[in-house]
């Protein structure tokens, strides 16, 4: 994978500008690792204990209770395994374009839900479950999960960022 | 070697370098993609693992209530565990919630009590009481926070799942506990969601507080002014509250509280086994058909022999009567002699 930045060599113009953007893209993407590493823990911590993320899960009609069960179990489990290799930098392009598939699926769950005429909270912070109709909110958080899937697009576009462990292995330096 | 050779040659180096720059660099993301995943593993593996085993530990607490018979609420705030109609011994268990050796007592042989009562082979009368009223902070204060709020629990029909509950958690002796978050979270994991519960614990604390904090401190150094230390021995709590009424200690805030219950549940034991082999001398204290029994109730299986050996007996206590939230008029037929 090459992750040099090659700058257009025909004009100092652009090469200035490439320049700017080498020194700031690292700060730039070690904002959108962390940002994106504090969301995904906390919306693992929010979700436990098990039975209530099993319960949004449930929500939303799509898989039997066993699937249900292993979902609600190991959703927050992933989620705090992606935040933690986030944090510490570790396989982080890999690990951003896991995030941003991860919420690809978020979206396409909510949209699902929305599309079929549910009435629950999406689950995606603290408990989910059905609500009232009229209480639903699918639009604002589908807009959120973009943000999010920006936030991954940036970490798997651009992985160099300072304070990773990937450079101690040679990567992304 | 020519020079078309030595070009061929040198451009072959240049490529295997080249590969194996590339080699390398593979190797490296394959590296750390592997370790990451390694990472991932771990964590769900591991988290999956301790959660099933978490929600298999809480199922099986869930089932190991689902055999029990009726609790029956009394009077004085006593549960009766047992099969409605039901002809068998009356084991009484005299326990106070922050006795270590109450503990000891419910670990051993709770669990063949419920299994007894379960089977209609014996009446299973709970009588919390709180020998540890008096005793220094913070003893007497969880004493008295939990006996009241598992008084609270029994209005909702979960006593005994309550009580077990408060033995696994019981502080270590001297250090605070019970405290009244906890007491109102146990309820929610015992299966009462009414608030009142909750509020019913909030407020007995509050009680609790002012009974340790400030009406005990001037009970007693009011009594020990005008009355020998032996005479307030003698007394006893009740005794001692009693004299602080007619003396300006006013004990009025107990009033129907839960507190006071438990106060006068551990009064009326002392009298109702005041001497002889049957004396109450502590908890935990454990008779069958009103005979007490030794170091054999420490046993599950010491306990099932005294049940078996002993004939049916009488409840001394009335129920509660109906619309107070326990199971109603599941009790043998009650005694109101003790």
């Amino acid at each position: 994978m090459d992750t040099t930045h090659q700058s257009a060599p025909d004009a100092a113009e652009p090469a200035a500008a490439s320049r700017r953007w080498a020194a700031i893209q690292p700060w730039i993407t070690l904002l959108a690792r962390l940002g994106l590493a504090a969301v995904l823990a906390y919306a693992a911590v929010s979700k436990l204990p098990p039975a209530l993320s099993v319960q949004s899960v449930e929500a939303y009609q799509l898989f039997s209770p066993e699937l249900s069960r292993l979902i609600g179990f190991t959703l927050p489990l992933l989620e705090f395994a992606l935040a933690l290799l986030l944090f510490m930098g570790l396989a982080t392009r890999y690990v951003g374009a896991a995030s941003g598939l991860l919420m690809v699926v978020f979206i396409a769950g909510i949209v699902s839900a929305w599309a079929r005429g549910l009435n629950i909270d999406c689950g995606c912070f603290g408990t989910g479950g059905p609500v009232a109709e009229g209480e639903t909110r699918y639009g604002l958080d589908i807009a959120r999960d973009l943000g999010f899937l920006a936030l991954a697009a940036i970490v798997t576009i651009w992985p160099r960022s300072p304070l990773a462990l990937d450079r101690l292995f040679g990567l992304y330096r | 070697m020519g020079k078309a050779a030595r070009e061929a040659s040198r451009e072959r180096l240049r490529q295997e370098r080249e590969q194996a720059k590339k080699r390398a660099a593979r190797n490296r993301v394959l590296g750390v993609v592997g370790a990451a995943l390694a990472v991932v593993l771990v964590v769900v593996g591991g988290g999956y693992l301790f959660f099933a085993q978490q929600s298999a530990q809480e199922q099986a607490f869930a089932d190991r209530y689902e055999q029990l018979p009726a609790q029956t609420l009394q009077e004085d705030g006593s549960v009766v565990l047992a099969k409605e109609g039901v002809k068998a011994p009356v084991v009484e268990v005299y326990a106070d919630f922050q006795c270590p050796a109450c503990k000891q007592f419910e670990t051993a042989s709770g669990p063949t009590l419920q299994q007894l009562a379960s089977e209609g082979k014996a009446i299973v009368h709970y009588r919390p009481v709180s020998i540890f009223a008096q005793a220094q902070e913070p003893l007497s204060a969880n004493s008295l926070r939990a006996a009241a709020a598992a008084r609270a629990a029994a209005d909702h029909g979960k006593f005994v799942q309550y009580n077990d509950l408060l033995f696994e958690n019981q502080p270590p002796e001297g250090t605070q506990g019970f405290a009244t978050g906890d007491l109102k979270e146990w309820g929610g994991e015992v299966g009462i969601d009414d608030p009142a519960f909750a509020q019913r614990v909030e407020a007995e604390s509050k009680v609790v507080d002012t009974f340790t904090g400030e009406y005990l401190p001037r009970l007693t150094s009011a009594a020990q002014q005008e009355l020998s230390g032996a005479e307030i021995k003698e007394m006893g709590l009740s005794g001692l509250m009693e004299w602080g009424d007619d003396n300006g200690v006013d004990s009025s805030f107990l009033q129907d509280t839960y507190v006071q219950e438990v106060i006068d549940a551990t009064g009326a034991v002392k009298d109702r086994y005041s001497s002889g082999a049957n004396a109450f001398n502590g908890t935990p204290s454990v008779y069958v058909n009103g005979g007490k029994m030794g170091d054999a109730a420490f046993s599950g299986d010491g306990v099932r022999d005294a049940v078996e050996r002993a004939e049916p007996g009488k409840v001394s206590t009335e129920p509660l009567a109906a619309g107070a939230g326990a199971t109603a008029d599941a009790s043998p037929e009650p005694d109101v002699s003790p």
